[in-house]
């Protein structure tokens, strides 16, 4: 098997302003004193690959790094160090339901959303009624977005991520929201996913969701990785450093 | 191991020409039609801003203040530089906040941060499209002889456009540092109204402030589409850049503008959004 991401020596700092600055009187007024910042290490010497067609899971406490890794994954953030290759379409899918416009329908949102993630016309025409219909959300689809329940953007979002063509699809917290019923149908989309030899990078706090999933699992902990590996070492490991957490 | 960062192999459906022009058409379009959704009358409404704008304007130099009886076309030069200005100023003003606006989008979703001004410029190009078949209608009625001049109308349009989107994007990247930019734009357009011209002769000012004026590329672009249109006005309208700046050269003044503006603008734009997800 070829690798589908290798990760090198990454590492991301974020500066942290004391005070934010963003208008020019903030600056008059204080014309001398300077800016300071806290230094937030996200990432330290991140290291790691993932094989073509594997199911990769990341866990970690909260503040652990797990959505900046992703982010620069999928070129959102740019690393300060280190090397990032991916081989194949990749398709991130972040903060699921976040980022649509709750001034319009589903209807737009769709196609808005779906043309931003690389779907050309005739692929979202033909698509279009089986993102509603997944969603289950045919009923609502000329309701302005401010209307729906957080479980609705998620569902729609989700909907609209798996019509997406990828080889590497980066998936964060999909599930943190939602009914049973939908999450079934989620983890039936993730075995099919499988069946094809995709490879997709998971983000989540869910251990039994790892468990059932991952191929392997990889553990941060404040920017380090702690952990590599089947996902039952490296959950055992995880629950013996953090017993709080889990 | 490189200590310099490197994103490699990375292969995306949201890059290429195909995907950029995708992405402006299908946001455009909605964007537009969001704008007058919930409106009674809707697209009318795109019409009747700038005519009721034009309407008080003309109202008031061209009746009560008389500054129309320095040309016949008062009312078709009138009409020229408000549809420009109001192109220029609400395109800039609409680009202004639109990367802190899509921050969200920015954050989870990987693709050129520049389609998001540039989408939100084609709502307000739309608009200008139906002012412009609006004044075209008005020129008919007017009977105005068709020149063959009227061709460097695209030229101009283009360099109008350039300088549009070139201001927009600048302004927008610099948006994300400094908030009080959306206050310093709403303060500048408000200047640029009485400033650029549009309502009065160039001409009557002195030639120190003409010189100033047409530093302004909208003021060149302008000036230019009203001659080109109308034909050589007489008196105080009959002004352009070459003969302000005083010969063939003097065209080119506010062109290098526009250049150093776009080079300073893409620059600028592409330092600032590599970081934009994470400073919004």
């Amino acid at each position: 098997m070829s690798a589908a991401i290798e990760v090198a020596g990454v590492s991301k700092t974020f500066r942290i302003p004391h005070e934010q600055r963003v208008f020019l009187k903030e600056y008059f007024l204080h014309p001398f004193q300077r800016m300071t910042y806290e230094r937030n290490e996200a990432l330290k010497d991140v290291s790691f690959s993932v094989e073509s067609g594997e199911f990769f899971g990341i866990i970690g406490p909260n503040g652990s790094g797990k959505s900046t890794l992703l982010r620069i994954l999928a070129g959102i953030y740019v690393p300060d160090r280190g090397i990032v290759h991916v081989s194949g379409l990749l398709s991130p899918f972040i903060e699921l339901g976040v980022g649509f416009n709750p001034d319009l329908n589903a209807r737009d949102n769709i196609r808005i959303n779906g043309t931003l993630a690389g779907l050309t016309r005739s692929q979202l025409d033909e698509r279009f009624d089986e993102i509603l219909a997944f969603s289950e959300l045919e009923r609502f689809v000329d309701q302005k977005l401010k209307n729906y329940s957080s479980g609705m953007l998620v569902r729609l979002a989700y909907s609209l991520a798996i019509q997406i063509p990828f080889d590497v699809l980066l998936l964060d917290e999909v599930l943190a929201v939602g009914d049973e019923a939908f999450q079934e149908k989620c983890f039936a989309t993730f075995d099919r996913f499988k069946e094809e030899g995709k490879t997709v990078v998971f983000v989540s706090h869910g251990l039994a969701l790892m468990e059932r999933f991952c191929d392997r699992v990889l553990l941060l902990r404040n920017g380090i990785v702690e952990g590599l590996g089947t996902p039952a070492e490296v959950i055992d490991l995880y629950r013996e450093r953090m017993p709080v957490e889990t | 191991m490189s200590t310099t960062p490197e994103t490699l192999g990375r292969t995306r459906a949201t890059t290429g020409l195909p995907y950029y022009l995708r992405v402006l058409r299908v946001v455009g379009a909605i964007d537009f039609k969001a704008r007058y959704t919930d409106a009674a009358l809707g697209y009318v409404w795109s019409v009747v801003k700038p005519l009721a704008y034009f309407g008080v304007l003309w109202l008031v130099f061209a009746h009560l203040l008389r500054t129309a009886n320095q040309t016949e076309d008062f009312t078709l030069y009138l009409l020229i530089g408000l549809l420009l200005f109001l192109f220029f100023v609400d395109s800039v003003g609409i680009m202004l906040p639109s990367i802190v606006q899509g921050g969200m989008t920015l954050r989870r979703l990987a693709f050129d941060p520049i389609l998001i001004p540039l989408s939100a410029s084609v709502a307000i190009g739309i608009t200008f499209l139906l002012n412009v078949s609006a004044f075209s209608v008005f020129a008919i009625y007017q009977q105005i002889d068709p020149r063959i001049e009227w061709f460097l109308v695209v030229p101009l349009f283009v360099e109008l456009y350039v300088f549009t989107i070139a201001l927009g994007l600048l302004l927008s990247a610099l948006y994300v540092r400094f908030r009080d930019v959306g206050q310093v734009w709403e303060l500048t357009a408000q200047l640029l109204l009485f400033a650029c011209a549009i309502f009065y002769p160039i001409g009557i000012l002195p030639d120190w402030a003409q010189k100033v004026a047409f530093l302004n590329p909208f003021v060149q672009i302008m000036q230019d589409m009203r001659l080109v249109l109308l034909g050589r006005a007489s008196g105080p309208y009959d002004v352009s850049a070459e003969t302000v700046y005083a010969g063939y050269g003097g065209r080119f003044v506010p062109i290098v503008i526009v250049v150093l503006l776009v080079l300073a603008a893409i620059a600028f734009f592409r330092r600032e959004g590599r970081y934009f997800a994470e400073r919004l």
